[in-house]
């Protein structure tokens, strides 16, 4: 008898201090404070800014703590509405090719072949490095006399330079009645190097060209350019002027 | 669409004429950029072409604005990279063209690569250098900035009667520049380097480097 009075009493001191499987052995569902434990986040969620209903200002959820016992009719479970901004793709990078023909100064006019990598800033300004090779035939005086000047090797003329150009008339052609393509004309000079006859020349190009668009991502254009550097190739020192003029195609795209 | 009315052109510029215009109230998907320009597609399918100073009055779905990073003086002040190209270059007397780029670790303090190629009267080479670079008042629009770093250059000297061989040498060098911010990412920049590249020779050689170009950063 003494026993049992022990463990009810034991039994009764444990409920009390909360040992929660006892608890749930006497009946108890510890309806007074968990919904206190629950409802804080809820109600502190909105400050976050993340989960806050645009029609509910931070402070209107906090008058439920203070009624601890009174169910939750409405969850706030509206999320703003997220919009992801997909990344706008630009088209300033034009990458292509061109072939044509230099007229190499005492040594012939031949094809020329090269690349180009352009970068447009605005509508009007844009960057456009260039890197090229045309082989040199033989001078009058190679010629005449059967003396070779240059060894094979040294008749490759191969040029690179940095240019700026600039869009001069932008306009539109027109073909037939349904059919209108982008057109420009431009202007571009720059500095580079050339090598030829076995030497490296700093060189200054300019030209101009006329540049048609059939799509927004593709462009066709002729160009003339002029590539000068000072050689004393043939004795003199002299001021060499080699003109090129050449058809290339390039597209558009970026990132 | 916020603004009463939105213009599309028929091409990427100012002289292109405007054939279409979306009312307020409407939306239109943005499908590419071409510089200052918007190629955007209407509700109803047409597709032309939008000022960059027009979509900026326009606000996305959910009422927050259009914005784009187009590049600022805060940018200027403080960015992760920068590049450019020397039109101008003077090396030694030769003329250079060269070109750079360069990582900040922070607003004021960078490292920096550049790799020219010079061409004189006597002699043609190529250098590539790294260095640090310490930038002054970088939140100013002019910052001017000294630096200081080591190289190698690699020289084929001209000669007419006797070939002296083609040399690879260290060198080192200390200098200072300025920027100066032009608009959005882009900026002037010159410099003068004095180098002194060790050679195998008795004496040492000072080299004078002046250069003048264009970079941008991101």
């Amino acid at each position: 008898m003494e026993i049992r009075l022990r463990v009810l009493l034991l039994i009764a001191a444990a409920s009390l201090t909360g040992c929660a499987s006892v608890r749930h052995l006497l009946g108890h569902h510890g309806a007074s404070a968990e919904p206190v434990a629950d409802s804080r986040p809820a109600a502190q969620a909105p400050a976050d800014g993340e989960t806050l209903p645009s029609d509910q200002p931070p402070g209107a959820d906090t008058s439920q703590n203070g009624d601890e016992s009174a169910p939750r009719v409405i969850e706030p479970q509206v999320e703003r509405r997220k919009i992801k901004v997909p990344r706008i793709r630009s088209q300033n990078i034009e990458l292509g090719g061109y072939y044509g023909t230099l007229n190499i100064e005492d040594f012939g006019a031949h094809p020329v072949y090269g690349v180009q990598l352009g970068y447009h800033i605005t509508e009007d300004i844009f960057f456009q490095a260039e890197a090229g090779r045309s082989k040199g035939g033989f001078t009058s005086f190679e010629k005449l006399s059967n003396v070779k000047l240059l060894t094979e090797g040294e008749r490759w003329f191969k040029y690179y330079d940095l240019s700026v150009g600039y869009n001069l008339f932008p306009g539109e052609i027109f073909l037939g009645r349904n059919l209108a393509m982008r057109s420009t004309f431009f202007v571009l000079a720059g500095l580079g190097a050339t090598q030829f006859g076995g030497d490296q020349k700093f060189t200054v190009n300019f030209g101009a060209g006329y540049k048609v668009l059939p799509a927004d991502w593709i462009a066709v254009h002729v160009a003339v350019e002029d590539r000068v550097f000072d050689t004393d190739l043939l004795g003199v020192s002299k001021l060499a002027s080699n003109l090129e003029a050449h058809l290339g195609a390039t597209v558009f795209f970026g990132f | 669409m916020n603004a009463p009315y939105l213009e599309l052109h028929t091409g990427p510029g100012r002289g292109y004429p405007v054939f279409n215009v979306v009312a307020r109230g409407d939306s239109v998907d943005v499908l590419k950029r071409y510089t200052d320009w918007y190629k955007v597609r209407t509700e109803r399918g047409i597709e032309g072409w939008v000022a960059q100073r027009d979509m900026l009055s326009t606000v996305l779905a959910d009422g927050s604005p259009f914005t784009f990073n187009l590049g600022d003086r805060a940018g200027f002040t403080s960015h992760r990279f920068e590049a450019g190209v020397f039109l101008y270059g003077d090396y030694g007397g030769a003329s250079e063209i060269s070109a750079f780029a360069s990582y900040s670790l922070t607003s004021s303090l960078a490292i920096e690569l550049t790799a020219g190629e010079f061409l004189g009267s006597a002699s043609n080479g190529t250098l590539a250098d790294i260095g640090l670079a310490h930038v002054f008042l970088p939140e100013k629009r002019f910052s001017p900035f000294v630096m200081l770093g080591t190289g190698i250059v690699h020289t084929e000297p001209k000669a007419q009667l006797v070939q002296p061989s083609d040399r690879t040498d260290q060198s080192a060098f200390a200098g200072g520049g300025f920027r100066f911010y032009l608009t959005r990412r882009f900026f002037v920049r010159g410099e003068y380097r004095n180098h002194i590249v060790f050679t195998k020779r008795n004496q040492n050689e000072q080299v004078d480097e002046w250069k003048f170009g264009f970079a941008f950063f991101f």
